[in-house]
């Protein structure tokens, strides 16, 4: 078991009261799962997503990765957390736009002391080449289109050599072909490099490429 | 790829925001820069002029009467010779130079002459005007202008040169201008004094002055012809300007209980007041550019940190820590203040260079000392107006991009 979530809640203060982001929610992820989170707008999803990357504080509950308690974890704790264990994909991709594809990719490497330059350059490269991008890798962002865009954050996400990704609706900005496109690129990497996925989706057909399904109605885990 | 590279990569990206954020710096540190190039020529041309002017400082006894000056050591009441070796002994800084003198009126041919004994090398120094006459040496350095030595203080303290006497012969002397036509003497003559022979060595150039009614000879020959031994009536003495604004008189009348020390306040507090007065403006604009310069850097990085919001908090969520971003933004910084000092710098010298000649009539060099100064300014305002904004941009959500289009 990868990440252990124990009864967590999430409540807002809201100028029309509490709200409940997340109530009791429990639910185990074993190393190599493809788990889709899915629910309608507003269901906690991604409330629950930046809960389990320690990027926002639960308000009760418990979060394990492996024997790291996520939730009790000290902002540098948590730091070192995401850089050594966790690749984000996001739905507006998020690329710093004055990088090139290859210095995007290469970006969480600036922060690790345990490779070489000639490593990090090498791992880049097999990632755009994994991606089918290596040929555009000194394009920024702005010339290349929203599915190679997605595709390069795909490459930085791995690039960190994570045991999970947390994708949040990485096809939300894609059309039809271009995510079944990515989501065959995440569920080849799930099962290639055995990186634990989870992904918050609001598409029934993106959620079926998990094979665990999490429901969320309105802060509670239905399924 | 490293931290500094991704700094630079940012940099190039914000051309006119950068051109905004340093202009102030950068027209702030040209500004010193040139005022300081321009100051630090005047002050040294300041003070040569006023070094031209003479001794500023008189060392009379108790009870001498300093209605004028120039006289004041005429038949004054005397003091022991040893004083001077007390003076060039002690560890007060500032004295460039000493003219221990005694003086008395006597008759010489059945005319009134002042008679002054002096030490010739120390009287020789301060009296440059006798200097230019080509009678002695060369021309005496300015007490009071920055020197290679100790631009900081801005004066000499050399004791050896406080202490080089004895170049005239007893048998002769110098006689001044007027004194020379009363007694109808030339260079090359004979003349008796006080029943002694004395061989006239030279006769001295006009200075407008009490000097002019003077003959001088040797302090111990003076001494013995008048029995006064061992005593003198005045000790002249060329004092900087920034060490007496710094104390100097005081720190002598505590080594010269039994003495009056004065100055000629009129030289002194121009060269005091002008000095001061470059200081004043250098720090004004100081004081102007840590702040116009400080807030203007600072509101150019909290622009810059808004703009870059959704980046900022993709590197938090990416693993990048608050010290990594604390140490991005100050990277940053640090290099505008660079890029600021340096372009300050070569503007503010060819500010300088170009608008000295026009508008002090002073002839102005580059001072490669000056960028040390410039950078340490630059860096300094830069880093200090980025601390607020790098501390909030710690702060922000590392969730800044969930979700987002």
């Amino acid at each position: 078991m990868i990440l252990n979530v124990n009864n967590i809640t999430k409540k807002y203060n809201h100028i029309d009261g509490v709200v409940d982001a997340l109530n009791n929610v429990s639910f185990q992820v074993d190393k190599g799962d493809f788990v889709t989170i899915t629910g309608s707008s507003g269901s906690g999803k991604t409330t629950l997503l930046l809960s389990l990357a320690g990027l926002i504080k639960i308000t009760s509950g418990e979060i394990y990765f492996n024997d790291f308690r996520v939730d009790l974890a000290s902002d540098k704790k948590l730091s070192e957390y995401r850089k050594n264990n966790i690749g984000f994909v996001m739905q507006s991709f998020a690329l710093v736009p004055y990088l090139t594809a290859m210095e995007n990719v290469l970006l969480p490497l600036v922060i690790t002391n345990h490779h070489s330059k000639s490593d990090k350059y090498t791992k880049a490269s097999e990632l755009l080449n994994l991606v089918g991008l290596f040929n555009r890798r000194n394009h920024l962002p702005k010339e290349l289109s929203a599915g190679q865009q997605q595709r390069v954050a795909i490459a930085r996400s791995l690039v960190n050599n994570p045991s999970i990704i947390f994708a949040d609706e990485p096809t939300g900005n894609l059309d039809p072909a271009l995510s079944v496109d990515i989501l065959n690129l995440l569920k080849n990497i799930n099962v290639d490099n055995k990186v634990t996925m989870l992904m918050v989706t609001h598409s029934p057909q993106a959620a079926e490429y998990g094979n665990k399904i999490i429901k969320l109605s309105d802060g509670h885990l239905i399924s | 790829m490293n931290i500094n590279k991704l700094v630079w990569h940012e940099f190039k990206q914000h051309k006119s925001q950068l051109t905004s954020g340093l202009l102030a710096i950068t027209l702030g540190v040209a500004v010193i820069v040139g005022i300081r190039s321009v100051s630090v020529v005047s002050e040294k041309a300041v003070a040569v002029n006023l070094d031209n002017l003479g001794a500023n400082i008189l060392v009379l006894p108790q009870g001498s009467n300093v209605d004028n000056y120039y006289s004041a050591d005429i038949d004054a009441p005397t003091f022991p010779e040893e004083y001077v070796e007390r003076i060039a002994s002690s560890t007060i800084a500032g004295v460039d130079n000493m003219s221990p003198k005694l003086t008395r009126r006597i008759m010489v041919n059945n005319q009134k002459i002042v008679l002054t004994g002096i030490l010739p090398k120390n009287e020789l120094a301060s009296k440059p005007i006798w200097q230019n006459s080509g009678l002695f040496g060369s021309q005496l350095q300015a007490s009071c202008g920055p020197s290679p030595s100790n631009q900081t203080l801005g004066y000499k303290d050399e004791k050896l040169q406080r202490k080089s006497i004895d170049s005239i012969s007893s048998d002769d002397c110098l006689v001044g201008y007027s004194a020379a036509r009363l007694l109808n003497l030339k260079e090359g003559d004979k003349t008796t004094i006080e029943g002694k022979l004395f061989n006239v060595v030279k006769i001295l150039p006009e200075t407008g002055t009490i000097d002019d009614d003077r003959i001088f000879a040797h302090l111990h020959t003076v001494q013995n012809l008048l029995g006064i031994k061992s005593q003198v009536s005045a000790i002249e003495i060329m004092g900087c300007c920034n060490a007496i604004s710094e104390g100097l008189l005081s720190k002598l009348r505590n080594i010269l209980p039994d003495t009056k020390v004065t100055t000629i306040g009129q030289i002194v507090t121009t060269q005091i007041q002008t000095n001061k007065m470059m200081n004043k403006v250098s720090y004004i604009f100081l004081i102007i550019i840590v702040f116009v310069g400080g807030i203007s850097i600072g509101n150019f990085m909290w622009a810059n940190i808004n703009e870059r919001k959704k980046e900022i908090g993709m590197l938090r969520m990416i693993g990048f820590s608050k010290i990594v971003i604390y140490r991005m933004l100050l990277t940053k910084a640090l290099l505008l203040g660079i890029i600021g000092g340096i372009i300050g710098y070569v503007l503010g010298t060819l500010a300088g260079v170009w608008l000295g000649p026009q508008l002090a009539n002073l002839s102005v060099n580059p001072i490669p000392g000056l960028i040390g100064l410039s950078l340490l300014i630059s860096v300094s305002v830069s880093i200090i107006g980025s601390l607020i904004p790098a501390y909030l941009a710690g702060k922000i959500e590392p969730f800044s991009n969930m979700q987002e289009a």
